[in-house]
């Protein structure tokens, strides 16, 4: 695409035949694993929304929404890429761009990743690395420019390694979340990022245009909020299509999004009056937390839970992939410039739970997350899943299970790596650890 | 009522046959290439030494890696709690079950009514197990089962890093051409064992009393390192390797009193 002949500080050059054959060979085995993951998940529901159609489509990164991104960028528009959440997607909306999430799900990448850091390295950069390598990750290729908030440490060098194809803007996070000087230090990145995109876009974000954007993500959340409140009692959505739509969020049209979702809603609401549950009543509800899980070879977990022997639920989670895309609205009390940018500046800091993050009182604010959720969710299990190599998750553990053996709730310790390879060993974790829920539900 | 419970291990299949809820008889085949039909092994060998046959037994559970793969098996029963089950079966008092296999270890807590209420697993790795002893065995050129004993005559411990099997195995060899003895090298290999499995049930809590059961349970070298490293006592059944068939065959016997009503 873009800037091909930067001098590559990072990555190796590989023949254009080899990348040719690697890209078509990852890219048909990932077709295949999208149309498999569907079939599983309508199969776990025999009585599927017929909402989840769109999604199901949209689902596939290879399909209609490359394509649309495509046209629109033949008619002018810039696509502004990114990797962790704190991106304010409603600056880029503004300046009339279009924001797309590009960290990588795919297995297979990770491998050409590890030419270049070592296999230590969290699975999601390595992977991330290499399909940008062989240019496989459809968003990622279209992507003009990448926001890259520094939050991991993997996250920080991603960005550097990335700059050998792309034009990258890093915005530096504070990590201490409530000194007030983090949010006034956080608040001058957005200014500067505002300016940024109306340089690059030649776009100016005025006021009318940034108060558009925001109503539409606020409107967004507001269906998100309504798809969660559908999944506290007895279950009419899997857990997969939840975060499956959830997760669409990332690269689909967020106006058309927010109309598929409130169909989807309107269906559940139905399907709950009429009682027709996707499982028993008393199949055990799980959580999940931790490390991303990002759609499509990725969806291990989940499809674990739901199809083991005894089955589980997921009702809820915690996941920057999952519902912290879309949880929280960004609060404006006037619609001025000013009170815009710092309601988005407050919104991506200070209700980000990520464990990049400490205060005075450490990471509280996970804790509160997790604790409500159990308790309103009615959730009876917590899956803490880890890839290797996420050390912030994997050290924010221990706190974890106690606040949550404080309110009687199980939680197990899940770890693995970007393989298929483990998949019984992992079966035989996520099944004992439901035997052990249904054990408790049965007393 | 007679049930059977069948352990489809790593390394080994395991058969254990009781009648209402005494143990009769146990035998055992390597798991090979075939994991089923080494259980047929197993299973028809554990009946005919009590002169039972397939048709006599009211209900198969399978449990181990292996589990799906099982002939014979009405259902299945997770590792966990196949080990809580047994472990208080053994001794009622038990609270922590700690298993090693060949290829895994795990811990559980349980309740007294042999409910597992939380469990832990080593990480994706063999050096916490069975496996790890084998190859460090290769290593000083000492049969497996010379290991345990070769190491309660160590004067003194050395120290090797059980971070992963091919590591571990070149520490021992620098131990080896620092020309450290045999029983002090073979001491450290459980000893730095002992280290991970303990560290892993720390982070399940220990709660007495402590029960070790798996094949490695069988070495008294690995026993002895257990005890120190958690300072209390470990106790051990005999025929370690056969409680998670056994844990097995225990549920067999619930669940079939259970279809029964």
């Amino acid at each position: 695409m873009d800037s091909e002949k930067i001098e590559k500080k990072y990555t190796p050059e590989i023949p254009a035949k080899e990348i040719e054959e690697l890209r078509n060979s990852i890219k048909t085995a990932s077709e295949k694993i999208i149309a498999e993951n569907i079939e599983r998940m309508k199969k776990a529901d025999p009585k599927r929304p017929e909402a989840m159609k769109y999604f199901d489509e949209i689902s596939n990164l290879f399909g209609q929404r490359q394509r649309e991104i495509l046209a629109e960028k033949q008619k002018g528009k810039k696509v502004i890429g990114y990797m962790c959440l704190f991106a304010p997607i409603e600056l880029i909306m503004a300046a009339d761009a279009i924001p797309v999430r590009v960290n990588s799900g795919w297995y297979d990448t990770s491998k050409i990743g590890d030419r270049v850091v070592p296999v230590e390295v969290c699975p999601v950069i390595r992977s991330t690395i290499g399909a940008k390598m062989i240019g496989l990750s459809p968003f990622l290729e279209l992507s003009d420019a990448l926001i890259s908030v520094l939050t991991c440490d993997g996250m920080t060098k991603l960005s550097e390694i990335l700059s050998d194809y792309k034009t990258i803007w890093p915005m530096n996070v504070p990590r201490v979340k409530d000194a007030t000087h983090s949010l006034r230090f956080w608040d001058d990145e957005i200014v500067q990022m505002k300016q940024q995109i109306e340089e690059f876009t030649g776009n100016k974000i005025t006021r009318k245009r940034l108060k558009q954007a925001i109503e539409q993500t606020q409107r967004a959340t507001r269906v998100f909020r309504r798809l969660q409140d559908l999944r506290k009692g007895n279950p009419v959505i899997t857990g997969r299509d939840a975060m499956l739509v959830n997760q669409a969020y990332l690269w689909d049209d967020k106006v058309r999004w927010t109309e598929k979702a409130e169909a989807l809603c309107d269906e559940l609401e139905k399907r709950a009056q009429r009682k027709e549950w996707v499982c028993p009543p008393d199949t055990p509800r799980v959580l999940v937390t931790g490390t991303p899980m990002y759609w499509p070879d990725n969806w291990k977990l989940p499809t674990l839970v739901e199809e083991a022997n005894p089955k589980g639920i997921i009702v809820a989670d915690e996941l920057c992939s999952g519902e912290r895309i879309l949880n929280d609205p960004v609060g404006v009390d006037e619609w001025t410039m000013d009170d815009m940018l710092s309601a988005i500046g407050e919104r991506y800091l200070m209700a980000s739970t990520c464990a990049c993050f400490t205060s005075s009182d450490g990471n509280e604010d996970r804790i509160n997350w997790l604790v409500n959720k159990v308790k309103e969710w009615n959730v009876q299990g917590v899956i803490y899943y880890v890839i290797r190599g996420c050390m912030l998750y994997a050290m924010e553990y221990s706190r974890v299970k106690k606040a949550l053996d404080k309110i009687n709730t199980p939680v197990y310790y899940l770890d693995t790596e970007y393989t298929r390879e483990d998949v019984g060993q992992l079966k035989t974790r996520v099944e004992a650890f439901l035997e052990m829920l249904t054990a408790r539900v049965d007393l | 009522m007679i049930t059977v419970g069948m352990d489809l291990g790593t390394q080994r299949v395991k058969a254990v046959v009781l009648i209402d809820d005494a143990v009769v008889s146990r035998a055992q085949a390597f798991s090979g290439f075939d994991p089923a039909k080494a259980a047929e092994e197993a299973v028809g060998e554990a009946l005919k030494k009590v002169k039972l046959k397939i048709s006599d037994v009211a209900y198969f559970v399978a449990t181990g890696s292996a589990m799906e793969m099982a002939p014979y098996a009405d259902s299945t029963v997770s590792m966990m709690s196949a080990d809580a089950k047994a472990g208080v079966y053994l001794f009622p008092k038990a609270r922590t079950i700690i298993d090693v296999g060949a290829e895994e270890a795990r811990a559980v807590k349980c309740d007294e009514k042999a409910l597992m209420v939380d469990f832990v697993v080593n990480e994706r790795c063999a050096a916490g197990a069975g496996a790890f002893i084998e190859a460090m065995a290769r290593a000083l050129e000492v049969k497996l089962e010379e290991m345990g004993p070769l190491s309660l005559k160590a004067e003194r411990a050395s120290q090797i890093n059980a971070s992963c099997v091919i590591f571990g195995e070149s520490d021992v060899v620098s131990l080896i051409h620092r020309q450290e003895s045999k029983p002090e090298i073979a001491r450290a290999v459980f000893d730095a064992m002992a280290d991970r499995i303990s560290s892993m049930v720390h982070r399940l809590g220990v709660k007495p009393d402590v029960v070790l059961i798996g094949g490695v349970a069988k070495d008294v070298g690995f026993v002895a390192a257990l005890k120190r490293k958690l300072g209390i006592d470990v106790l051990v059944p005999d025929f370690p390797d056969f409680a998670g068939a056994l844990g097995a065959a225990l549920t067999a016997a619930t669940r079939a009193k259970e279809r029964r009503k």
